[in-house]
């Protein structure tokens, strides 16, 4: 018998762990499947999901990206900063918004794949100047003090908005992007190398492919999507302040995790994280409705992450052990 | 094979020169076209050097290397890449998570705007397998293939780059008689097609079996070359060891022969690993365990000491039956002088000293506490007991040189009450100075009365320091050397599978 992939089982499990999830929601009680329920968590599942396309691109490669979020508050704040304090036109400043964002990636690329500072330590660090930045150019009240700025303007707050039947834009920019990711990773070069490079480094540098090249697209993406995710949250918040986007990083790493993305790297896809994003944003919302402390939530969550952790580290060496002893028992029988 | 073809690859004079040493000397090495050229040698004889230059991995110092007739020069895997060299190596070189077509052309897709053509890419490298028929799709993802499997994608890489010498490193070592059957026919098809095969291997038979010719190298210099029909397995041996009288080793012959059994090991088996492995140490004796890398040897001593699981079987300490577990087996007076020093063996950050107490807390910390005076006085036994230098017991042991980093090894358990010590490979990577120092400690052990298990893979070691030896090929013993005599040929055509009078098929 062909053993099963760990790539297949992990997809199974999440899906499983997303309908189970829903049924037991949907039977408990009587708004969870109510259509604007739906697009509420869509809405909200967004947000996470876009920040989560590039972390899972990072992972892939055998790193990981913990600045997304604080990158995404990082562009929100630099956007809020030039309309408040500059008279620049909307174009202007997102067209620096736009290259905070890649920049952003630019820096993570950098300290990664030049410098060779390990993934997790070098984003944590980054995270933290990109904070420190955010609060520099948070926008201050005439006694000096932090405050968080109002976005009057109407092209933004119009990309808070939703189509008639109730979708909203920044669920379905979150689709799109998913799909070109998914494109990029399955019918690319781009995408092949990505997966060779975190699959076996030093494999795929034999076959010519830039450790440094490979490094700087994922983390340039992930820039990019901080971009993006910071204008639509701009539209969604009409307002601005330090604490935006902080609190994205983790759950999209989670939500990457639980998806089948694995830190050694070579495994994880788009539609995996698509379902891992889900499954973060049922589990929150569902446990809103059930009075579950967020306490609760957070355990729950913890746990699975854990167990699927737990999964991948045992997985591919219980199997090999198994096929192993396998192969001996078969010798014994041939009688050699 | 009788008519002679054409020469493709040809190494003239080549020369490699490491830190004063010849590691080669003037090597002369030629490939004919479609021809299974074996490359033979003892450890160290300068077989991975040459195949190293041949990759590019190394520069040579002197000597021409012709392809075709021509004058190359190789600098790098690319110039050996486009000059049609291939190697598949041991350490498979394939990425896990991509399928077998995404790996064939990796750095090489079929492609438009950076998009990939799938189906083009898996119809080329399906084509590409059907005209060799071997087992596996295009389509397969690598990881779950089987390793004979993963080679075939291996050999598949180098054939799809046109190669035209492809080198094969020791490519049975880890696959099964069955899966080796299927290699030896896809080297056939390759010979058939063309393709010259540079094969290394330990396994003498296999060798002699599938090669046109054999190119032997002893002490970094040519032995000789011998073509198929002049093959005769002993004088290859002879030449592979270059003596021509036979040493002996009655002169270490036990003299208390009669001792007790310290350790014995009863139909010891885990699966996959190691099968129905009997024997017994006396006290005082060196018994060896030898034979090629990957037949069990290492394995069978890592179960004993409790590092490792075993299936059935039993271990006997003093007459009792134990169930090891490391610290069981501290407790009980084992040592272990594990393969790997580097990584298994000692903590490099800390001191001879810290290095040495971390096997005799035990004693040192009855309390929880330490006292340094305690701490620096068993640092110094060890520093004296093993003639270690710099004998500064503060120094840390990674700023040691490998024979002095060794000997802070023995030091950890020379230091405890020694009932069995277990030795694996204790002198590769270290001076020949150094090497006799770690001898005289080992027998020096014997002569106190420990029982000593170790495995080494060098035979003029294993010679010098037995008093007994077994072989081991493929987890199973098949040969003991007990009468105190044996010779390097013996040993050598033993661990290759040559027993008593069997000759080549």
């Amino acid at each position: 018998m062909k053993q099963m992939r760990q790539e297949t089982i992990r997809r199974i499990i999440s899906l499983v762990l997303l309908v189970v999830l829903t049924i037991i929601f949907t039977l408990t009680t009587d708004t969870f499947l109510s259509w604007d329920n739906i697009t509420s968590m869509l809405r909200e599942a967004a947000f996470i999901g876009i920040i989560a396309i590039g972390i899972t691109l990072c992972i892939i490669t055998g790193g990981n990206n913990l600045s997304g979020g604080l990158a995404l508050g990082m562009v929100c704040m630099v956007f809020a900063h030039l309309y408040h304090y500059t008279s620049m036109s909307l174009l202007g400043i997102v067209l620096v918004c736009l290259a905070a964002g890649l920049i952003s990636g630019v820096f993570n690329g950098f300290v990664v794949s030049v410098l060779q500072i390990n993934d997790f330590i070098a984003t944590l660090s980054t995270g933290m100047i990109f904070q420190g930045i955010t609060y520099i150019l948070a926008v201050r009240n005439q006694y000096g003090s932090i405050t968080s700025e109002m976005i009057k303007n109407p092209t933004i707050q119009s990309l808070g908005g939703k189509f008639s039947n109730g979708i909203y834009y920044v669920t379905i920019a979150w689709l799109i992007m998913t799909l070109i990711a998914q494109i990029l990773l399955k019918k690319t070069k781009i995408g092949t190398y990505i997966y060779a490079m975190g699959s076996k480094r030093t494999s795929a540098e034999y076959s010519g492919i830039s450790f440094i090249k490979i490094k700087m697209t994922v983390f340039i993406i992930a820039g990019f999507c901080s971009f993006v995710g910071a204008m639509f949250m701009l539209g969604r918040m009409g307002t601005c302040d330090v604490e935006t986007g902080a609190a994205l990083s983790l759950q999209a790493v989670s939500a990457s995790v639980i998806g089948g993305a694995v830190f050694s790297g070579g495994r994880g896809d788009m539609i995996g994280t698509l379902i891992g994003v889900l499954f973060m944003q049922v589990l929150r919302n569902g446990v809103l409705k059930f009075n579950m402390t967020t306490a609760q939530q957070a355990i729950i969550s913890g746990i699975i992450i854990v167990l699927m952790l737990v999964f991948d580290a045992y997985y591919n060496e219980f199997m090999q052990k198994r096929a192993t002893r396998a192969a001996a028992i078969a010798r014994e029988k041939e009688g050699r | 094979m009788s008519e002679k073809r054409e020469v493709l690859f040809e190494m003239k004079n080549i020369e490699k020169i490491f830190s004063h040493v010849h590691a080669l000397d003037h090597v002369n090495f030629d490939v004919r076209k479609g021809e299974v050229h074996a490359l033979l040698g003892e450890n160290g004889a300068g077989k991975s050097t040459l195949i190293k230059i041949l990759t590019g991995v190394y520069k040579k110092d002197g000597g021409q290397i012709f392809m075709d007739g021509k004058e190359i020069e190789i600098n790098s895997r690319e110039d050996a890449a486009n000059a049609g060299i291939a190697v598949i190596f041991q350490e498979l070189s394939l990425i896990p998570t991509l399928s077998v077509y995404q790996n064939i052309l990796l750095g090489k897709e079929i492609s438009k705007f950076g998009f990939i053509s799938d189906r083009a890419e898996k119809k080329q490298i399906q084509d590409l397998i059907d005209n060799y028929g071997f087992p596996v799709k295009a389509t397969d993802i690598v990881e779950t293939l089987s390793v004979a499997q993963k080679q075939m994608v291996e050999i598949l890489k180098a054939l799809a780059t046109d190669a035209k010498l492809i080198i094969m490193d020791e490519p049975t070592a880890s696959l099964s008689s069955r899966e080796s059957e299927l290699l030896f026919k896809i080297i056939n098809q390759l010979r058939e097609k063309e393709v010259s095969i540079i094969y290394i291997s330990h396994r003498l038979e296999e060798v002699f079996n599938l090669s046109d010719r054999i190119t032997i190298l002893r002490d970094g210099k040519n032995a000789g070359v011998i073509e198929k029909e002049d093959i005769v397995p002993s004088e290859v041996v002879k030449m592979m060891i270059g003596k021509e009288v036979s040493e002996s080793t009655a002169s270490r012959e036990l003299k208390t022969s009669n001792a007790e059994n310290v350790l014995e090991v009863k139909n010891l088996t885990h699966l996959g690993y190691f099968n129905d492995v009997s024997f017994e140490v006396k006290k005082g004796e060196v018994l060896v365990l030898t034979g090629l890398v990957g037949s069990g040897r290492t394995e069978v001593v890592r179960s004993i000491y409790g590092a490792d699981p075993y299936d059935s079987g039993e271990i006997l300490f003093e007459g009792k039956p134990i169930k090891p577990t490391v610290r069981r087996s501290v407790a009980n007076g084992f040592g272990l002088i594990p393969e790997d020093r580097r990584t298994q063996g000692f903590s490099p950050l800390l001191s001879v000293t810290k290095n040495v107490a971390l096997t005799n807390y035990d004693k040192l910390a009855k309390s929880g506490f330490v006292k340094k005076a305690d701490e620096d006085e068993i640092g110094k036994k060890a520093v004296s007991l093993t003639d270690l230098r710099p004998a500064n017991p503060n120094v840390r042991v990674g700023d040691l040189s490998g024979g002095n980093q060794q000997k802070a090894v023995l030091g950890k358990w020379l230091t405890r009450d020694l009932k069995v010590i277990l030795i694996d490979e204790p002198t590769v990577g270290i001076d020949i100075g150094a090497k006799d120092e770690i001898y005289n400690i080992i027998e020096g052990l014997a002569q106190q009365g420990v029982a000593v298990l170790m495995v080494s893979s060098d035979i003029a070691e294993v010679l010098h320091v037995a008093h007994r030896i077994l072989v081991m090929r493929e987890g199973r013993i098949i040969k003991e050397f007990n009468d105190g005599v044996a010779t390097q040929e013996d040993i050598l055509l033993a661990s290759s599978g040559f027993v008593e009078n069997q000759e080549v098929a």
